[in-house]
């Protein structure tokens, strides 16, 4: 799957804001599992022109997925805007778990923050947005992965084409 | 379902594991659903879902409308996880799926396409909501997330069971299909609290529907929504006649920026909204099919619909409690004594209404679609038009008050289709409308098939070719 990296202009631009962000990994006998993540960071990767991807999720409530994803370093992360259902889905075969550094647990805060101001658009309290995201910092883990496929994944005809770097 | 379905039987699950019915408010589409599924090779795909239909308590369908990844995936590997969010509480939970099969047929089929007409009729996105199949799976676990910070449900302002167990007590006894009805709206405003609501029967000749008993349109602008009419497969109200199946829409905001995205990758043209009788800006909508076993129209007897400017406002729960209500409305419907079965020939007491008298009504009759204008205002047209027609007539000609449901039936100029019920149907709606129109010319029921015309002004009729 690895191929040349580096995330198109456009997709670079979208995700650089709050999006819900669900994860998928499958396990040794292919069974997939479901996540949703509390944060998103793209930053300089570790080839010139690549980028790493970074998604922390609560490590508790996700033991099994966390477990599959340092095994078979499977993962798929789809980002969408809530207001327009709009979906990037990014996958890559090497990922990797890690402890969050402390730069990295700080992710989650303002990007919740960021969340709960486009879903109050759409009529969703601060209250229950904090609720569906709460975890305890303890719990934190951060995926790692370089983007090797990127699709479009907004529902409709053309979901699922990818997109060329 | 098409085909046999080779079913185990299912394994008894501890008196505590969590239920699919327990869980199904997640299921409303308010939070989109997110699936995980897998290729040959396990490479992952994780993809949200606008609409997860709930089937049966062992059992989900996802639309498919598009061939994507999560399609091909479950083809290649039936296995599949679908985390979903209660939208009250936030809590959340993972079911462990199994793909089964998917149906482009029969009743699943037809009632979740209904669905996705019903939100498409309403934005004129109907092509590109054309449903391919419905994959179905199997729910095989159900796992509460461990975590987030779920709120503390909130209290239901009624219980539904209690509210339908007392509506369906409230119907028994009903002298006639009039009273029915109204017995009918009462019981949903008083006992389920809903503040809009429509029942709507079948035109025999046409298959369109009109309201009959309406509740909460004062304010509308156009009347109380007695006479109000809907084309089959038009609307919720269209769709959830044309295939008998409840239609429910929860979040019309959700719906609509749902189908405004799928439209902007399709050819589709301009979106047009269908006018549709009811609220302006309802966020909220549920019409539920009352079926009854023989009529002109199939088995359909009507429609009940209720509606809100709320969003949520009606649950699966309540979709369960007002399909009970209709299931019990058509049953009564159908038991109801024939209108004419006991028709007296002997006519009431002579009417003591005093003298007509002050500026006449002009009662205007086009025979082209049988429409009848009172003082130019259009008032009622079809059938119902045929009748008021006659009993102005026969009042202005020959001095008569009382009449019969018989005669009416066998009136040469009045064409009514062989079906008992409607001419009862067109009485009420006749007799509604009046009252709601003009209260110097009305209708009065003064025994089982018989009623009287009361008339306060004097009346001058006018026939147009």
């Amino acid at each position: 799957m690895r191929r040349e990296r580096g995330l198109d202009e456009t997709v670079r631009r979208f995700l650089d804001r709050s999006l819900s962000v669900n994860v998928a990994t499958s396990d040794h006998d292919g069974r997939p599992l479901v996540a949703r993540a509390v944060a998103a960071r793209v930053s300089p990767g570790i080839s010139p022109d690549g980028e790493r991807l970074t998604v922390l999720i609560d490590g508790r409530a996700n033991a099994v997925l966390v477990a599959a994803v340092a095994a078979t370093g499977r993962l798929a992360v789809v980002f969408t805007e809530p207001s327009t259902h709009r979906s990037i889905q990014i996958k890559d075969d090497g990922a990797t778990v890690a402890a969050p550094t402390v730069d990295e647990s700080a992710l989650p805060g303002p990007y919740i923050d960021g969340f709960i101001a486009e879903l109050a658009g759409m009529g969703f309290t601060e209250a229950f947005v904090r609720a569906v995201m709460a975890f305890d910092p303890a719990d934190l883990v951060a995926l790692h992965l370089e983007p090797a496929d990127v699709f479009d994944q907004t529902p409709g005809p053309r979901a699922g084409e990818r997109i060329p770097a | 379902m098409s085909g046999p379905l080779p079913r185990p039987l299912p394994r008894p699950l501890p008196h505590d594991a969590l239920t699919l019915d327990a869980i199904r408010t997640c299921l409303e589409g308010v939070i989109p659903g997110t699936i995980a599924t897998a290729d040959a090779v396990g490479t992952p795909n994780v993809s949200q879902l606008s609409q997860v239909h709930y089937v049966d308590p062992g059992h989900i369908a996802l639309s498919y409308q598009f061939f994507n990844k999560t399609r091909a995936n479950i083809l290649a590997n039936p296995d599949a996880q679908l985390e979903v969010i209660d939208p009250a509480t936030g809590a959340q939970y993972r079911l462990r799926l199994a793909y089964l099969r998917t149906e482009t047929e029969g009743p699943l089929f037809e009632s979740m396409k209904a669905k996705l007409s019903g939100i498409a009729s309403h934005v004129g996105m109907a092509e590109v909501f054309r449903l391919r199949g419905a994959d179905l799976f199997r729910v095989v676990a159900i796992e509460a997330v461990p975590g987030g910070a779920p709120l503390p449900a909130p209290v239901r302002p009624r219980s539904l069971l209690s509210a339908v167990r007392r509506a369906c007590e409230g119907l028994r006894g009903a002298a006639d299909l009039s009273d029915l009805l109204d017995r009918a709206v009462a019981a949903l405003r008083d006992l389920f609290g809903v503040e809009h609501a429509l029942i709507l029967l079948p035109d025999a000749a046409s298959g369109r529907l009109f309201t009959v008993a309406a509740l909460g349109y004062e304010a509308s602008g156009r009347g109380s929504g007695i006479g109000w009419e809907v084309a089959p497969g038009d609307g919720v109200i269209g769709v959830a006649a044309r295939e008998r199946v409840p239609i429910r829409i929860t979040h019309m905001t959700t719906d609509v920026a749902y189908s405004m995205a799928m439209r902007e990758g399709t050819a589709a043209g301009i979106a047009h909204e269908i006018p549709f009788p009811g609220l302006d800006r309802p966020h909220s909508q549920l019409a539920v099919p009352i079926l009854a076993s023989s009529g002109a129209c199939g088995d359909l007897a009507g429609v009940l619909f209720v509606e809100s400017a709320q969003e949520m406002r009606f649950t699966y729960d309540d979709e369960d409690a007002l399909a009970t209500l209709a299931a019990q409305l058509g049953a009564l419907m159908r038991g109801l004594p024939p209108a004419h079965g006991a028709e007296a020939e002997e006519m009431p007491a002579p009417a003591v209404a005093p003298p007509a008298v002050g500026t006449p009504i002009t009662v205007r009759h086009y025979a082209g679609d049988d429409s009848v204008f009172l003082d130019h205002d259009y008032l009622i047209k079809g059938v119902a038009g045929a009748i008021l027609w006659k009993l102005v007539r026969d009042h202005t000609a020959l001095g008569r008050t009382d009449f019969t449901n018989r005669e009416l039936r066998l009136a040469p100029d009045i064409p009514l289709p062989d079906f008992a019920e409607n001419l009862e149907a067109r009485l009420i709606l006749l007799q509604r409308r009046l009252a709601d129109r003009c209260g110097c010319l009305r209708i009065e029921k003064t025994g089982r098939g018989r009623f009287r015309l009361l008339v306060e002004k004097p009346l001058r009729l006018e026939e147009m070719q």
